[in-house]
């Protein structure tokens, strides 16, 4: 085994024995996050293969024309982009 | 017979994909009035019904534009871009590069990034079983030998690397989390792994994707550091290590080479 | 709860569904359906939901599959199209079947799929010569591929083709003469097309192949209008099944007898009580139809949670 090679064997197996130590501890409190983002996924990926039914019926659906006509009016104005918050003003398109 | 030859399935897909276009020919609906807004119906069931899925396949990128701009958007794909296979979990594979290139959500750069997390999730949630290697195992394994060792991952593994903060915003939107402003001052790279039945999403360090995909690549341990370096000259090899051993991402540990 | 993707033993298949009242299977109701242990005669669920390679939709319906009989109801194989089937698909369909050995396995009479395009809902064909020979062809494979007779059911139509040589009953009778096939009479498509093409939906019931029936749909329909005012109904699957549907069932079980009904209820999905609700007035239906075939039991089923 070269130095560099045996350099690494070394680093790969201190972080390994260190992950492990930090993993055990960390999995207490991870547990109880991960059941939390477990329930609130169930059910989200239960895709309505439903072919043919659709409650929307024929006039709700507004068929999307030539024009951009909207603009993002979610959560995206709570994050900060450098610019500024979400920087919203209406595209012009 | 009279007209049987008539039925052409093309022209009924056109017209159905195309609002502008009139009903197909050779339709009726009753006491001879048009058949244009029965056939809407048609037209309207594989539209919502295709926007629905994608609203379900990518429920954050939904709440981050909102409804309105989300199935407006969704539409414009739809019309580009039909599932391949009835398989509706699997729709949405192109979502995210057509989000990368659509010019109304230029202002929301991490917008295609966040797609591309939630496709990773939903993948997760239907992948095949396997069982992690468990604690006791892995502390048993011959540390100073690992470096020429290869790794089986969990066959739910995707990693995302995003220069955009994408594990934190999927986080405040699938947990009660407050919507606090967050600043899109750093990247994150998401591992997604699903040990059982829940899907959980993580950050790992910069650098850790890279690390990932060479050891999926069935390199050695040594050569995904050597990977994992190149991206980040300071990559965090425990940090890395510590991720993917608290998702129950490894599911074997292979002899050393 | 079980996570392997692979059962430990397979599950050994029931002849044909139970002459019970079942529900259409939908992940959000899981836990509830685990905690109550509800005395459901079925579960239905949709093929190409469990096409995936594990996770919780085969745990969960693993789990399922060990206390009830199952009905599998494909939605994608396109058994009213032109071109010839997604023999993938039929693969992962002869899977699904062989590992869940559900007690049915049901289709539509309608296409789906074009030129690799999956359209995600069930459309119209004329009635035929030419149409005939492609279900034909279609059902004859399918059948040939799972080892089984398989349910074909029929569609809720808002328009017909003047392309049209047979009515829709006679062209399912046709199918059945020549592939053996069995039939899924879903009342409230029935009732949509009947109200849609201005037919009665009465003499549709009267003139269907009962003998050949395994399996009733029930849903409910959506109301919209067209362009002179008339009503255009829509199969929606998002609401309780209305009155005039129920009726309709009732005439259906009188000629039928007892079979397996399921209520279908895929968007807007209710509460779990709800469904359940609506699985045991198709219940009483039932029993009343076992019990007396007496017109007094019967009007007493129709007015039952009427109001
Ligand atoms: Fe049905």
């Amino acid at each position: 085994m070269s130095d560099r090679k045996l350099c690494a064997a070394f680093a790969i197996a201190g972080a390994f024995a260190t992950a492990i130590a930090l993993a055990e501890t960390a999995k207490a409190a991870k547990a109880e996050q991960e059941k939390c983002f477990g329930v609130s996924l169930k059910g989200k990926n239960d895709c309505a293969a439903g072919p043919g039914t659709s409650c929307a019926g024929t006039s709700k659906t507004d068929y999307q024309g030539g024009a951009w006509k909207y603009v993002p009016k979610g959560t995206c104005t709570s994050i900060v982009t450098p610019k500024g918050k979400g920087s919203l003003e209406p595209i012009a398109n | 017979m009279t007209a049987s030859a008539d039925f052409d399935q093309n022209a009924f897909v056109r017209a159905l994909l195309d609002p502008e276009l009139p009903a197909p020919n050779g339709l009726e609906a009753r006491h001879g009035i048009p058949p244009e807004r029965r056939f809407a119906v048609y037209r309207n069931n594989v539209c919502v019904g295709l926007v629905d899925a994608l609203a379900e396949r990518f429920p954050v990128c939904r709440q981050l534009v909102g409804d309105e701009f989300f199935r407006a958007m969704a539409q414009r794909h739809m019309r580009e871009s039909l599932p391949r296979t009835p398989m509706l979990f699997e729709y949405g594979h192109d979502f995210a590069t057509f989000v990368s290139s659509f010019e109304p959500a230029r202002e929301l750069p991490y917008l295609s990034d966040v797609a591309r997390l939630e496709y990773a999730v939903g993948q997760a949630y239907h992948a095949e079983n396997a069982t992690p290697l468990p604690m006791d195992v892995i502390r048993a394994l011959p540390f100073d030998r690992l470096a020429g060792a290869t790794a089986a991952l969990h066959p739910s593994t995707h990693v995302v690397a995003s220069t955009y903060p994408i594990v934190s915003i999927w986080r405040r939107h699938m947990s009660d989390e407050e919507m606090t402003p967050l600043e899109l001052n750093h990247g994150e790279e998401a591992l997604v792994v699903r040990p059982e039945l829940a899907v959980n999403v993580t950050a790992l360090p910069l650098g850790g994707s890279a690390f990932v995909h060479a050891l999926e690549d069935r390199k050695t341990f040594g050569q995904a550091v050597i990977a994992a370096s190149g991206v980040a000259a300071d990559f965090d090899l425990t940090g890395c290590l510590r991720e993917l051993l608290l998702a129950q991402a490894f599911i074997a540990v292979g002899a050393s080479r | 709860m079980e996570t392997r993707s692979a059962p430990e033993h397979s599950c050994t298949r029931e002849r044909s569904l139970p002459a019970r009242a079942g529900v259409g299977f939908k992940s959000a109701h899981f836990s509830d359906i685990e905690a109550s242990a509800p005395d459901v005669g079925f579960f239905e669920i949709h093929a190409e939901n469990y096409m995936g390679d594990g996770g919780p939709p085969h745990a969960q319906l693993m789990r399922l599959r060990r206390d009830f009989p199952l009905s599998i109801h494909g939605v994608g194989l396109s058994i009213g199209g032109a071109e010839r089937l997604d023999r993938e698909h039929l693969r992962r369909v002869k899977f699904l079947a062989d590992r869940y050995a559900p007690a049915a396995f049901s289709e539509h009479l309608a296409w789906s799929t074009q030129g690799a395009r999956f359209l995600n809902d069930l459309l119209p064909l004329p009635y035929n010569a030419t149409t005939l020979a492609h279900v034909v062809a279609h059902v004859d494979e399918i059948q040939e591929t799972l080892g089984r007779p398989i349910l074909l059911e029929n569609p809720a139509a808002y328009l017909r083709f003047q392309s049209s040589d047979y009515s829709e009953i006679d062209f399912l009778r046709e199918v059945v003469r020549r592939t053996d096939c069995r039939l899924l009479l879903d009342v409230t498509n029935a009732y949509v097309s009947a109200t849609n093409l201005a037919f009665s939906a009465e003499d549709y019931i009267n003139a269907f192949p009962m003998s050949y029936v395994e399996e009733i749909h029930l849903a409910g329909y959506a109301e919209d209008a067209d362009e002179i005012g008339d009503p255009l109904l829509i199969d929606a699957h998002c609401a309780p099944v209305q009155d005039a549907v129920w009726r309709l069932y009732d005439r259906a079980l009188a000629l039928r007898g007892p079979v397996a009904t399921l209520i279908e209820w895929d968007n807007d999905v209710p509460a779990w009580p709800l469904l359940l609700e609506q699985a045991a007035r198709a219940a009483r239906f039932l029993d009343k139809q076992r019990s007396g075939f007496g017109d007094n039991a019967r009007s007493e089923a129709l007015h039952d949670g009427v109001g």
